[in-house]
């Protein structure tokens, strides 16, 4: 009985000590990516899934060989600085950004030694995101749509739309940081088309009611939506409230005309959200953020749903109907 | 048991320097291995112009594929382009062309911007991805270098410009066939010929990359390389590569890639714009045939020289081993072991070799034994005899018989006193004088010497080997020597020593042969004739020779003879008559002239 309690000791402890190096192994310390997200998992799948896509091509899958750490914002993006701060102090390998510049502001913020990978729609060095766009310097790089840029383009594509009229609505998310320049612009492309715009401001989604209400009132046909990840985010509610309220609207995001609205022109986010995880990819490898410009992206897409001009009781002119990359029947 | 090799040796040892081993070994060894490897370096080196031949062409083709691929990308903007301007402009704006112009905006991804000029060279559309676009602005674009280009009749193509220092574009201007249709200019996002090159593989990790005219990097399957701008370094790798094609007229040529790698490149021009396409493969990729036939080759050479090598030991020991053998043989033989045997079982011309030298030592063995034998009768016969005898190689004349014998002795008078009195030196002097003489004498009348017992001497005629007359043979002899041995006595009495020569001589039937043992062997003859001739000359007197009956009839008148009359003789009964050789003048002592044949 003594010899058995002798024998067992070592045996047991022996046995132990396999067991626990064989469940290390099992679970390798895998590099985790931080994923800052400003809203939820579901309104972001479908960019989250062309993340996955370019983190594949640069030969990543998460479980196998990286592993992501989530954090959700859910449209508060007051507590992204902390969210950030968070992740950072997890012990990530790479911090992702997407989705604007209040979650790449939010990260930077957090960290200057994490390398950062971003994804926004308005221009990263005027954002003071980056200072140069060919060699970004600091732990930052990334890809920006070209989104805020085209916003003016918006406002030509509604204007194809009603040739006549002389006003049109813009809807601006004040917070928005690139909102003064995107509402600049517009005012200068309003002055050359020879339009008068009227300035909605909305912050929240509970402020998109009288959003849509306010153009009839004005007597203008027409809401063009600056671009802001808010906005985009909330584009099937946006469709909803538009068809509700009879009103012509583009915005930045294909998910709007999907969702039933009429027309979208932006950057083609899944084209950003694979960049991003193939630079993400890149730099668990080692590469340096420097060594990654910042890229911009090649496909400004515009999506034109010809359901829903005739539920809005519009025609699509020649020059948008050819225009269209995508008309939805 | 094989002598040639001593087991107790190493069996790889080193043969010594110039041994035949050696030198049959290098010759054989180099005459494999030199052709082998002069045929193995010729394959190597040939094997590799082969391939690199065969690569040069194959990374030219891919090189031009890809060059054909970038300019199938061109081409298609050009075209587009120039479906714009197929038509003259007319007054007012052109509704339809505004429409054809997004349209182009649409299937032409790359083209960020197009401006239409009319034939006036006025700004009549501009469309663009970004900014707005604009209808009969009415700007002058006749100083435009893009709208001048055009104009003189082919496609122009403006430099690569960097957008934000980071994006490459390029201006594309295409006129219509009639002034009037005027000029379509474009912008050009470099970037999607990204689309292109990332689809170019060379082999299994190559790839390609596009320079301008000034060697800046307008297209690389990696963007970030393309997008760090004009300013970037890597680019200086990318020049470094075409000025080494360039100066190797065009052909593939290695150098590093910006990572450092060794690679293979090569160059195809485009066109158009006036770029240049180079393709490249990982130098490991390229030349992996050409080293896995090397290494295939090189372990070729080495089984090839290592089976040559056991080879050329094998055959040279097949070689030399018997040739030691032999050379063993032969000193083993030489050093007297007559019984040695070479044993080579082969029926070649070493083989052959080995039988004759078994059969020369049978022989030698044969030869020797005769010889020690007629060695052994040498002592007793004279050389004439023993000549004979060694000539025939025949001793049977030695053996054991009854013959008609002529014995005689003689003997010096006084040499007991001279001999007790006188040095050693002397007595030895005295008597290799006396036998000298004696020995001379007998062999000049092809007598025999059979025994030489101190001052005593024994001679025998007619035995071994018969003779005719032998009695007076003896006696004309024995007058020589008396002759002989008295003109030495003079000198001697003249040195002061007191001595005289008595012989005895006989004739009859004796017993002769050879006596004794293969260690001590005599010649001698056995009976009366014996005795009778050694009392007659114990009879004698200095200077006289005595002669038995006998002897005297035999001798007759060849010899005068003197009658002494009877005297007793110890030994034998009866009184025995005596005769005297009358020594003196007229006596012939010649010798009979067979004797000295």
């Amino acid at each position: 009985m003594r010899r058995r309690v002798i024998l067992f000791g070592p045996v047991s402890a022996l046995l132990g000590g396999v067991i626990a190096r064989a469940a290390q192994a099992r679970a390798p310390t895998l590099p985790v990516i931080g994923y800052l997200g400003s809203e939820t998992p579901e309104r972001v799948a479908s960019r989250l899934e062309a993340f996955r896509g370019g983190l594949a091509e640069a030969g990543f899958a998460e479980g196998r060989n990286v592993a992501m750490a989530f954090r959700w914002a859910d449209g508060r993006y007051e507590q992204l600085p902390a969210l950030a701060k968070e992740l950072a102090a997890s012990g990530i390998a790479v911090l992702v950004a997407p989705g604007g510049a209040p979650v790449v502001l939010a990260a930077r913020a957090a960290t200057e030694t994490i390398p950062i990978v971003f994804e926004m729609g308005g221009d990263p060095v005027a954002l003071g995101v980056v200072d140069d766009l060919a060699r970004p310097r600091g732990n930052l790089t990334g890809v920006s749509s070209l989104s805020v840029e085209v916003s003016n383009k918006r406002l030509e594509y509604m204007r194809e739309l009603f040739p006549m009229t002389a006003a049109l609505a813009v809807a601006v998310n004040p917070s928005s940081p690139t909102a003064g320049s995107q509402l600049a612009g517009l005012q200068a492309s309003a002055g050359s088309l020879g339009l008068q715009l009227h300035v909605l401001e909305a912050r929240r989604e509970d402020e998109f009611e009288t959003l849509f209400a306010a153009p009839r009132r004005l007597g203008v046909p027409g809401l063009v939506f600056t671009s802001d990840p808010y906005f985009a985010y909330r584009s099937a509610h946006l469709a909803t409230l538009a068809n509700r309220h009879g009103l012509p609207a583009i915005t930045q995001s294909r998910d709007f005309p999907n969702a039933g609205g009429l027309m979208s022109y932006g950057g083609d986010f899944t084209q950003t959200h694979r960049q991003a995880g193939l630079y993400a990819g890149r730099l668990l490898r080692g590469e340096k953020p420097r060594d990654l410009p910042v890229q911009l992206v090649t496909k400004v897409e515009l999506f034109a749903n010809v359901g829903a001009a005739t539920r809005l009781g519009v025609t699509l002119p020649p020059s948008i109907l050819s225009s269209a990359d995508v008309v939805i029947e | 048991m094989r002598l040639g090799i001593n087991p107790a040796m190493p069996r790889f040892r080193m043969p010594a320097r110039g041994s035949l081993f050696r030198q049959y070994f290098f010759v054989l060894f180099a005459a494999v291995v030199v052709p082998l490897l002069a045929a193995g370096g010729s394959q190597a080196w040939f094997g590799y112009q082969v391939q690199r031949a065969h690569l040069n062409d194959l990374l030219g083709a891919e090189a031009r594929t890809a060059a054909a691929r970038i300019a199938i990308f061109i081409d298609s903007i050009e075209n587009q382009l120039a479906w714009m301007v197929h038509l003259p402009w007319a007054q007012g704006a052109d509704e339809r062309r505004r429409i054809d112009a997004l349209r182009l905006l649409r299937h032409a991804p790359a083209v960020t911007s197009l401006r239409l000029i009319d034939g006036a060279s006025k700004e009549r559309l501009s469309v663009s991805r970004v900014g707005l676009n604009r209808v009969e602005s009415g700007d002058d674009a006749s100083a435009d270098p893009a709208v001048l280009g055009a104009r003189t009749g082919q496609a122009w193509f403006g430099p690569v410009t960097y957008h934000r220092n980071t994006e490459p574009y390029m201006t594309v201007a295409v006129a219509g066939n009639r002034a009037a249709a005027g000029v379509a200019v474009a912008e050009i996002n470099l970037k999607l010929i990204l689309d292109v090159i990332a689809g170019i593989r060379i082999g299994e990790n190559g790839q390609a990359f596009v320079l301008d005219r000034p060697g800046r990097l307008i297209a690389h399957p990696d963007i970030s390389l393309v997008l760090r701008g004009a300013a970037d370094r890597t680019a200086e790798n990318f020049q470094a590569l075409r000025a080494a094609i360039l100066a190797q007229d065009g052909r593939a040529v290695a150098g590093p890639d910006p990572a450092g790698r060794a690679v293979v490149a090569a160059l195809a021009p485009v066109q158009g714009p006036d770029w240049s396409v180079i393709v490249y493969e990982p130098s490991a990729e390229a030349f992996g045939p050409i080293r896995a036939a090397f290494w295939r080759l090189l372990g070729l050479l080495l089984a090839g020289t290592g089976f040559a090598a056991v080879l050329a030991y094998w055959l040279a020991g097949r070689m030399t081993g018997p040739i030691r053998l032999l050379e063993d043989g032969a000193s083993r033989i030489g050093a007297g072991q007559f019984d040695h045997r070479i044993d080579i079982a082969r029926s070649d011309e070493l083989g052959r070799l080995a039988t004759r030298f078994n059969q020369m030592a049978r022989e030698v063995a044969i030869s020797r034994e005769r010889s020690e034998r007629i060695d052994r009768l040498k002592r007793f016969l004279a050389p004439q005899v023993a000549e004979l005898v060694d000539r025939t190689g025949d001793d049977s004349v030695l053996d054991g018989q009854r013959v008609e014998v002529v014995v005689v002795f003689g003997d010096l008078r006084g040499f007991t006193p001279f001999s007790a009195r006188s040095e050693p030196t002397v007595i030895m002097d005295v008597l290799g004088e006396y036998h000298a003489a004696v020995g001379r004498t007998v062999n000049r009348h092809g007598a025999t010497l059979v025994s030489l017992a101190g001052d005593g001497v024994m001679i025998l005629v007619n035995a071994p080997v018969a003779c005719p007359e032998p009695a007076l043979r003896a006696a004309r002899m024995v007058i020589e020597m008396q002759a002989t041995v008295q003109a030495l006595a003079a000198t001697w009495r003249a040195r002061g020593h007191a001595l005289g020569f008595g012989v005895g001589l006989a004739m009859g039937p004796a017993t002769v042969g050879r006596i004794g043992s293969d260690s001590r062997m005599d010649y001698t003859a056995i009976g009366t004739v014996t005795n009778l001739s050694s009392r007659l000359c114990a009879s004698a007197r200095d200077g006289e020779i005595l002669v038995d009956r006998t002897a005297a009839e035999a001798i007759g008148s060849g010899v005068p003879l003197v009658s002494l009359g009877t005297r007793r003789l110890k030994g034998f009964d009866d009184p025995i008559a005596v005769f005297a050789v009358a020594a003196g003048e007229g006596t012939d002592a010649r010798p009979a002239p067979d004797a000295a044949a």
